[in-house]
């Protein structure tokens, strides 16, 4: 099977970028890293990219493969080109770092936001003779968490990283998440308000990137969802975000829809002053338009909101729910 | 074949984007979908009240299902979030028949009852799988020509691409691209057209979400679009609504109108602009507008 | 003088690295910890099924009886005072490591979960999932990353250890490359432990990473410290066919059965009491044999788990059922998986005492890169990652009461010189058809053929020749990247020099051992010889360069050596 690469340079000295093309001949069933390695042995020892384990347990082999991060040992070339063997695959360094050289970033950033979120199991009390005693669920839950080999995939490819580099990006929050969700750890509401400030937990766009690429199944975006609710139910509601899912959830526990008119200062504050001022020229703009719902002018729980028809048995179906929720998993007992 | 889809139309089509809900209208008509709308089905929140309440979520979503299931009609949505929790939550009470027996416990209240085997597309999906690209190539009485349009997705309907029927129909991640050529005009390749547009986080950390809108109409600006085209009318708030806020925060000099998906389909097959509220956008679609070639002398809706 | 100084310098940051580092922390000595690749690369984290826990469950039985069962796996080569510090000290590992956090697998009542495995007639391996390595290098990971150890600690990250520095004698610690620079630096040190792991890349295929490539073993056979049992190389039973890569001996552990091309549980013929859990080498010679005899299908027998459940495979065995899904396109729930014996550890290595000390002083060594020997002649599964644990703590342990009140010359950075010069030639070279891949891959595929599973004099002396006409093609290679940053072509090579060093301890112990023990087999002489041969073959490099062959005797002390039957 022929395989044809284009894979971006950039020269450690001057910084330059280039792509080099190349094109060989191997087996079918051939990883996209058997090739770049084919590639490394074969044709241009000067390729510099990290590999080690080729069974997606190291975390080295992370790179753009076609515009999106992959582990390179895990893809399948035939799978990227779908059988088209005159498919250039594309082959680019992950992205939001700065690249060394080649395939080689620099992953400081990454390290440094992993070292933000106290990474490190924070028991309390005397240590128990033998093993903490705790639920298998709890244990299978942060198993798939601990599945995060670090490869960097969802960080290259965040797109609120992309933005601001303040952000602490998913990898770092789906640790966070290994450590609130285990009933060994006793900092758990400390950890909720740590990771509830500015570039944390609600700085996600929930765009789901990062549990796309993610080639383990860890799926960051959805462990940052539950540190959300976690962080909502421990009390922590004084941010914009929480507020912004509360006053969300109000709107359709009251109307059935969202009022979008409530949104805002539902969220950033009633009183909030100057937010309210920058946005007012974008509201306006939209009275004008005809875009802003004078049916949402009430807000949400006032007398005459907007509600669509049969809102008992909506209200109905919502008290129900709650019953749907699991039971937390908690330390059974120490000692042996 | 005549085509008819039980029709949930989101919240913001019925609030902030009153444009999206009459050119749907409009369009289904003139293509010959029919479409009956669940008006007493509720948000399917957005990933928002998922938050705190996934469960909520979960139980407002399945009677939706099971509204449409009681027509006996597949289930139509035109909004990429939409389609991504319904997608997610589809997934879910299929994968655990025992929380959707509860789920159906409470549904049961309103004799409403889910089984998950209901098809729910979003109009990009229904345009390309179940209308046919060409068929609807056969209804373009006004080809966009010498148009640039610029593809934007929104997220949900793109990820987590294991729930979206990617498998089966693995190029619904093209679909747009294919429609723009469809109704004639050249589709804009660049790298902003699959990233978020920044709505979720309007109202939590407003520079960034503006700068991602901001950048992503920018990249495509430069190469040319003369402007993007959506079938998600969250990201078409960010996009239109907030983009002279996005053009102050990142200081790209930008102005590029934004349509709805229903409103493109509609100019290429012959409907008045003002008909679908084009000149109720908060980017001015004007200049777009007189770009258009004349409609074809047969073109009366 | 040389800018890097430290009391202890640690080299590796995987499992044995890690532990040594942390423990050297904690006794309150300056520590450097160097690694050629980010500690969570190391190849630590591809264990999979488990690790060892003696006396701690209820029923794995008391630390006597994994001592026993450890002595008999080694086939008595293992040295039992070293095996009874292993089983005693083992649980308290276990304990520690998920006191720090680790995400053991439970049973109801929320104790810690166990599962069988190979050569224990009883359960005492503890496990996470499949990815038990992964979750323990990671939490090992975690506790140096908490700020009191962070900064007391220096981590050279991605820095590309040349050779070691010896002074009148003692290891003075190492000369590095920092990868990024391409710069050569001295980091010296009063105690060195060398924890750089196995060298498995030697033979082709085999389960270990690319950057398992024996270095801290050749380094430290350069420097004269002397190198025991490197005839032993574990052939793991279950690797795929191709890439080599591992499937944890855990699937085993959790019933999957071993078949045949005629659908037989063919270990009933071998091993009629542990069958499939059997000892490796027992296991994989049994595999070979039913592949030889035209009972295999492809050169492979069959991993059956198909019985196991879906459940049983999502939770114990989900990194198995992905490698199966993502590498070879086989649904383990449902299909059976074609596997075959590969190449996966190295029992010997660096000798040293059960302190990690070697006899060279200020020379530690700990982990698949020491020879104490806790593994003898073949290694129980999920004892290496006890051994790590346990032999990485007790080497620091050593190491900063030792190194306490006593003076050190300084070491000049001047030490670096031939390395630089090593390095410049080899840039130097010009390109002649060759290539370090070719040569590698010539070298393993031939360790394969010759010194594998089933070894016979002849083979044995042809790749003598072999790997001497090889060293030959080494000694004129060059290398295509001149730059100095990333020049990961300049790394291979002086990698492929580390492996061809102890390709050649690995040729010359099989030659010399005439008998079969454990991982060994000698087709002409197959039975075992405890009167000539139960002793250590060791290999030490003479000040002159020559190569001096001796004999250590194996410390025995509750378990008299007894026939082998599993």
């Amino acid at each position: 099977m022929k395989v044809k690469l284009k894979v971006k340079r950039t020269d450690p000295g001057t910084g330059e970028t280039s792509y080099s093309r190349y094109q060989i001949d191997t087996v079918e069933s051939t990883t996209l890293l058997d090739a770049l390695i084919q590639v490394r042995e074969y044709e241009d020892g000067t390729l510099a990219l990290r590999c080690s384990c080729r069974s997606a347990i190291c975390g080295s082999c992370a790179m753009r493969v076609d515009g999106r991060a992959r582990l390179a040992c895990r893809a399948k070339v035939i799978a990227i080109t779908r059988g088209n063997q005159e498919h250039e695959i594309t082959v680019e360094p992950m992205g939001n770092m700065p690249v060394i050289k080649d395939l080689v970033t620099d992953m400081e950033l990454f390290w440094s936001k992993i070292r933000q979120v106290k990474p490190y199991l924070q028991p309390e009390g005397p240590e128990p003779e033998g093993e903490y005693r705790v639920p298998n669920e709890a244990m299978l839950d942060l198993t798939h968490t601990m599945n995060c080999i670090m490869c960097g995939a969802c960080v290259s490819d965040c797109t609120v990283l992309e933005v601001d580099k303040n952000f602490i990006a998913p990898a770092a929050l789906a640790k966070a998440y290994r450590f609130v969700g285990d009933p060994r750890d006793a900092h758990q509401v400390e950890r909720l308000r740590q990771y509830s400030e500015y570039g944390g937990i609600w700085d996600c766009t929930r765009c789901n990137m990062c549990v796309e690429v993610c080639p383990k199944g860890v799926a960051p975006m959805n462990r940052i969802l539950q540190l959300r609710e976690m962080a909502i139910e421990a009390g922590i509601t004084n941010n914009a975000g929480s507020r912004h899912t509360k006053i969300f959830t109000k709107s359709i526990e009251d109307g059935g829809r969202l009022n979008e008119v409530w949104m805002l200062p539902g969220s950033v504050g009633m009183f909030n002053v100057p937010r309210l001022v920058k946005e007012a020229p974008g509201a306006l703009k939209m009275l004008r338009a005809g875009k802003l719902p004078l049916s949402q002018m009430i807000p949400p729980g006032a007398p005459g909101s907007h509600k669509i028809s049969g809102m008992d048995r909506v209200k109905n179906v919502i008290r129900k729910s709650a019953a749907l929720k699991p039971k937390k998993a908690e330390v059974v007992s120490d000692g042996a | 074949m005549a085509l008819k889809y039980a029709f949930w139309p989101g919240c913001v089509s019925k609030g902030a984007a009153p444009e999206l809900y009459v050119s749907t209208n409009r369009v289904a008509q003139a293509l010959g979908i029919e479409l009956v709308e669940l008006d007493t089905a509720t948000c399917t929140g957005a990933g928002v009240i998922q938050e705190q309440n996934p469960e909520m979520g979960d139980a407002l979503n399945a009677r939706t299902f099971a509204m449409a299931q009681q027509l006996g009609l597949p289930l139509m949505n035109i909004c990429s979030t939409c389609q991504g929790i319904e997608s997610m939550v589809q997934d879910k009470l299929a994968k655990h028949p025992d929380y959707l027996a509860k789920v159906n416990d409470i549904l049961a209240d309103e004799g409403l009852h889910y089984t998950p085997d209901l098809e729910i597309k979003n109009f990009l999906w229904v345009l390309v799988e179940d209308f046919g690209l060409d068929r609807l190539k056969s209804m373009v009485t006004r080809p966009l020509t010498g148009l640039k349009l610029g593809p934007f997705y929104g997220c949900y309907i793109l990820r987590p691409s294991e729930i979206l029927g990617m498998d089966e129909h693995p190029d619904r991640n093209k679909y747009l691209e294919m429609v723009i050529e469809a109704v004639g005009a050249e589709p804009v390749d660049y790298e902003g057209k699959k990233k978020c547009c920044g709505f979720p986080l309007l109202t939590i950390n407003r520079d960034n979400s503006l700068k991602q809108a901001g950048n992503h109409i920018h990249e495509a600006q430069d190469l040319g679009a003369d402007a993007l085209v959506s079938p998600c009318p969250l990201c078409h708030l960010n996009l239109d609504a907030q983009q002279p806020a996005a053009k102050q925060v990142t200081h790209y000099n930008i102005d590029l109108p934004i349509l709805h998906l229903p409103q493109m389909i509609g100019l290429a097959i012959g409907i008045e602009p003002k008909d679908m509220r084009l000149d109720h956008h908060v980017v001015s679609t004007k200049k777009l507008l007189s770009k258009l070639p004349a409609p074809a002398a047969t073109a009366s809706r | 003088m040389a800018v890097y100084e430290h009391d202890v310098l640690v080299i590796g940051a995987g499992l044995a690295g890690m532990r040594a580092a942390l423990a050297a922390q904690q006794l309150g000595a300056d520590v450097g910890m160097v690694s050629k690749v980010h500690p969570v690369r190391s190849h630590s984290n591809a264990a999979q099924g488990g690790i060892n826990g003696p006396g701690l469950g209820e029923d794995g039985g008391p630390w006597e009886e994994h001592a026993f069962e450890t002595t008999k796996a080694s086939d008595y080569l293992g040295d039992q005072d070293a095996i009874e510090i292993l089983a005693k000290e083992g649980g308290r590992e276990v304990l520690q490591a998920e006191h720090w956090g680790v995400v053991f697998s439970r049973k109801p009542d929320g104790r810690m979960a166990v599962r069988r495995f190979g050569g224990m007639g009883k359960a005492r391996t503890f496990f996470v999932g499949a990815i038990t390595g992964q979750a323990i290098l990671h939490v090992l990971y975690e506790q140096l990353l908490k700020p009191s150890v962070y900064q007391a600690m220096r981590t050279y990250e991605e820095w590309f250890v040349t050779s070691l520095i010896v002074d009148d004698g003692q290891c003075r610690g190492c000369v590095a490359m920092n990868i990024r620079t391409g710069e050569l630096h001295a980091i010296t040190a009063k105690a060195t432990i060398i924890c750089t792991g196995g060298l498995g890349r030697v033979y082709e295929p085999s389960t270990n990473a690319l950057i398992c490539t024996g270095d801290g073993i050749a380094m430290a056979y350069r420097a004269g410290a002397p190198i025991m049992d490197m005839e032993m190389v574990q052939i793991h039973p279950t690797t795929l066919k191709g890439s080599g890569v591992l499937i944890t001996e855990g699937a085993r552990g959790e019933g999957a059965y071993l078949l045949n091309k005629d659908g037989e549980r063919f270990m009933s013929k071998y091993a009629p009491n542990l069958m499939e859990l059997a000892s490796r080498d027992v296991v994989s010679r049994a595999e070979q044999t039913e592949i030889d005899e035209g009972r295999g299908v492809d050169g492979c027998v069959f991993l059956d788990m198909r019985h196991l459940g879906e459940q049983l495979i999502k939770e114990r065995l989900e990194e198995i059922y992905e490698i199966a899904r993502d590498l070879v396109n086989i649904d383990i729930t449902k299909e059976l998986l074609p596997i075959q014996p590969g190449v996966h550890y190295i029992m010997g290595g660096i000798k040293t005492d059960v302190d990690g000390l070697s006899p060279m002083p200020g020379l530690y060594a700990a982990g698949e890169a020491a020879c104490v020997s806790v593994h003898g002649a073949n290694r129980v599964g999920a004892n290496s990652l006890l051994d790590t644990l346990v032999f990485g703590r007790r080497a620091a342990e050593h190491a900063v009461p030792w190194l306490q009140g006593k003076k050190f010359r300084p070491i000049p950075e001047s030490v670096v010189e031939k390395d630089r010069k090593m390095i410049a030639e080899i840039v130097d070279r010009p390109a002649n058809g060759d290539r370090v891949a070719k040569i590698r891959r010539d070298m393993g595929l031939s360790m394969s053929e010759n010194v594998g599973l089933f070894r016979s004099p002849d083979k044995l002396e042809k790749q003598k020749a072999i790997l001497k006409e090889l060293r030959a093609r080494y000694e004129k290679v060059g290398v295509e990247d001149k730059g100095k940053v990333f020049n990961t072509d300049l790394l291979f090579h002086i990698e492929l020099g580390f492996m061809l060093d102890c390709a050649d301890m690995i040729v010359t112990s099989a030659i010399e051992r005439k008998e079969s023990r454990g991982a060994h087999t000698r087709l002409d002489y197959p039975n075992r010889d405890d009167e000539h041969w139960l002793k250590h073959i060791a290999l030490q490099r003479q000040p002159d360069g020559t190569e001096k062959m001796f004999y250590i005797p194996v410390t025995i002390t509750q378990f008299q050596p007894m026939e082998r039957k599993y």
